[in-house]
């Protein structure tokens, strides 16, 4: 017996729509992989946002600088060294940012901290356009095993779209 | 989430309004050609981007779309005589051509002209393939013919419906490219639906149901891979290209047809879903034409004389509760395509996108939606051709490939997301 107070969504309906908050803040992390990405990522930390911080990594000649450790491959973005482990740990999504043609070895390392945190992973390639296939495909290699969402995008102002998306 | 002021854009395709602006640059789809089927018969209401129109064909088989509305008192010319070279107002008797010229204004004496004064809007029709496609920009920036494939087969091979969708176009076309629902909502499908299973790619996603993602921006839009784990360590590709600003094709399965999808406004509130599947290289069988006539695949059937699914939201859909307890369908929904317009119509007629919180696999549609918003800001304040236009965009395929983990799909793939006159999609 049907008995609803409510049937099919219509216009008049819609505006029934519970006005009230249904989510709780994401927290969400953006590392700049290599040092073209370092720069977009910093223009862009000093936006406003709600629950995205900005990091870079450290490891963009190819090897950690100093004695290995895991904080070595964590840096916020005035340059201090932070840890990588308990960042990752705090996070919902890690966004990872590169320029295509690069091989980021930071990369590795970070996605296995997420994996091993249960942390979700976004990788972008900005700047895609104008790069050859071989350099592009030499960046995914290196972020598709650890990217659980990979996007390749032409410019630069796809992240914070993203990130705005997000509700970041 | 979208701001309201950019909901707004992406979902007002009206007269006058930036996201209409951007919709007016493209050919688009009208009517199917059927429904216009010879020289002097009925014409169409037809309401594309929030204006009323009305299609014809003339006596030597011209097709117009004209304001549906006669320019004298206003009477719907729907109600017109198709006679001679014109369409008669019934009321008065004004006649009118296929580019909405009056002709005669019986009235008023010949010599006066007073006839070459009257002239309403009209856009151009012209027919290639199945499909009746109109342009409603600029004359001066009428662009090239469109060059989708599925409109450039031969007739035998390719099979096209559309129905209303009773939402806002941009909410159904986000399901075309919301490809992490497959798993989901139409996981019942793939071992039932005669025009999927069989497929040695069903496997693949029966195997691996925790997909990941990549888009790839492509000149005319994007590119949307599904990864699941096939043998030895490579990947099983799904591969969905959108088109700006609606449209979208389907991976295919096996060597069954290829689908896809347009999705063009009618108005705020409406959209025309349009369906079709197609093989390049061979006539549809019997079997396959049945069966899409029928409501299989991404097909429906309809309320008899028109458009309107016979499964809507005044029937919920026909919501089996049994069938989707006993997981025979998993939402209760029965058909691919009332599976996606029931939740989508179930969003309410323009979803309020400032409640919704993305995940990072709602990439493509967060990709889209940034494409559309970049490209009604080059319009407007630039006078940019958004992409999508030129003929060149609309050459792509879907695919479904098996690759080496190394290879980018986009790469690997390249030829196979490309038409080739002659051979069949990449499928598996």
């Amino acid at each position: 017996m049907a008995s609803e107070s409510a049937r099919a969504t219509s216009a008049a309906e819609q505006r029934y729509r519970i006005d009230a908050p249904n989510s709780q803040p994401r927290t969400v992390k953006v590392i700049a992989l290599d040092a073209a990405a370092e720069r977009v990522v910093k223009r862009i930390a000093r936006r406003p946002w709600r629950c995205a911080t900005f990091f870079t990594s450290l490891s963009d000649d190819g090897a950690p600088r100093g004695a290995w450790s895991m904080q070595a491959w964590l840096g916020d973005v005035a340059g201090r060294a932070m840890d990588l482990v308990g960042e990752i740990a705090s996070a919902d999504l890690v966004v990872m940012v590169a320029a295509a043609g690069g091989s980021p070895p930071a990369a590795s390392v970070i996605g296995e901290a997420c994996v091993l945190n249960g942390v979700m992973t976004t990788a972008l390639i900005v700047d895609a356009r104008g790069h050859t296939d071989a350099a592009l495909a030499r960046t995914l290699a290196a972020l598709r095993p650890y990217a659980a969402m990979l996007v390749v995008a032409d410019g630069e102002d796809y992240i914070e779209a993203m990130l705005e998306a997000l509700r970041a | 989430m979208l701001k309201q002021e950019q909901n707004d854009l992406l979902t007002q395709t009206g007269p006058g309004m930036p996201g209409g602006r951007l919709f007016r640059s493209y050919w688009l789809p009208a009517l199917l050609a059927e429904e216009l089927p010879e020289n002097e018969c009925p014409p169409v209401r037809v309401k594309l981007l929030s204006e009323r129109l009305l299609a014809f064909r003339d006596t030597q088989g011209r097709y117009g779309l004209i304001d549906e509305f006669c320019a004298h008192r206003g009477v719907s010319l729907w109600f017109g005589r198709n006679e001679e070279g014109g369409l008669r107002c019934p009321y008065h008797g004004w006649k009118y051509d296929v580019t909405g010229q009056c002709l005669e204004v019986p009235s008023e004496p010949v010599e006066s002209g007073f006839c070459n004064k009257i002239k309403l809007k009209s856009y151009p029709l012209i027919k290639i393939g199945p499909v009746l496609w109109t342009y409603m920009g600029p004359k001066e920036r009428t662009p090239p013919h469109p060059e989708f494939e599925f409109a450039r087969v031969p007739d035998a091979n390719c099979f096209t419906s559309k129905r209303l969708q009773e939402c806002n176009w941009l909410q159904a076309m986000e399901g075309g490219i919301d490809s992490s629902h497959v798993s989901w909502l139409h996981r019942g499908a793939l071992d039932s639906d005669p025009l999927f299973k069989g497929a040695r790619g069903n496997r693949y996603n029966f195997g691996d149901a925790r997909p990941v993602f990549e888009v790839v921006e492509h000149p005319g839009g994007l590119y949307i891979g599904a990864r699941r784990n096939a043998e030895n360590g490579h990947y099983y590709w799904r591969i969905t290209p959108w088109v700006m600003p609606c449209f979208t094709m389907i991976p295919p399965r096996g060597n069954h047809p290829v689908h896809g999808h347009f999705w063009v406004p009618i108005d705020d509130e409406n959209c025309w879903a349009w369906s079709f599947d197609y093989q390049p290289t061979r006539a549809l069988t019997g079997d396959e034409v049945t069966a899409m006539r029928a409501g299989k695949g991404i097909h429906v059937t309809y309320v008899p004389g028109g458009f309107r699914p016979a499964a809507n939201k005044d029937n919920d859909y026909l919501i089996d509760r049994a069938a989707q307890k006993a997981g025979r369908t998993y939402s209760g929904v029965d058909g691919i395509a009332m599976q996606d317009a029931s939740l989508q119509e179930s969003m309410g007629p323009v979803v309020d996108r400032t409640k919704e919180n993305l995940v990072s696999t709602d990439n493509g549609i967060i990709m889209a939606r940034h494409r559309m918003l970049r490209a009604i800001k080059a319009l407007m304040e630039k006078d940019v051709t958004p992409p999508g236009v030129d003929p060149a965009h609309h050459r792509v395929r879907s695919a479904a490939v098996v690759l080496p983990p190394d290879q980018a799909f986009k790469d690997a793939a390249r030829e196979a997301l490309t038409v080739r006159e002659g051979l069949a999609h990449a499928s598996v």
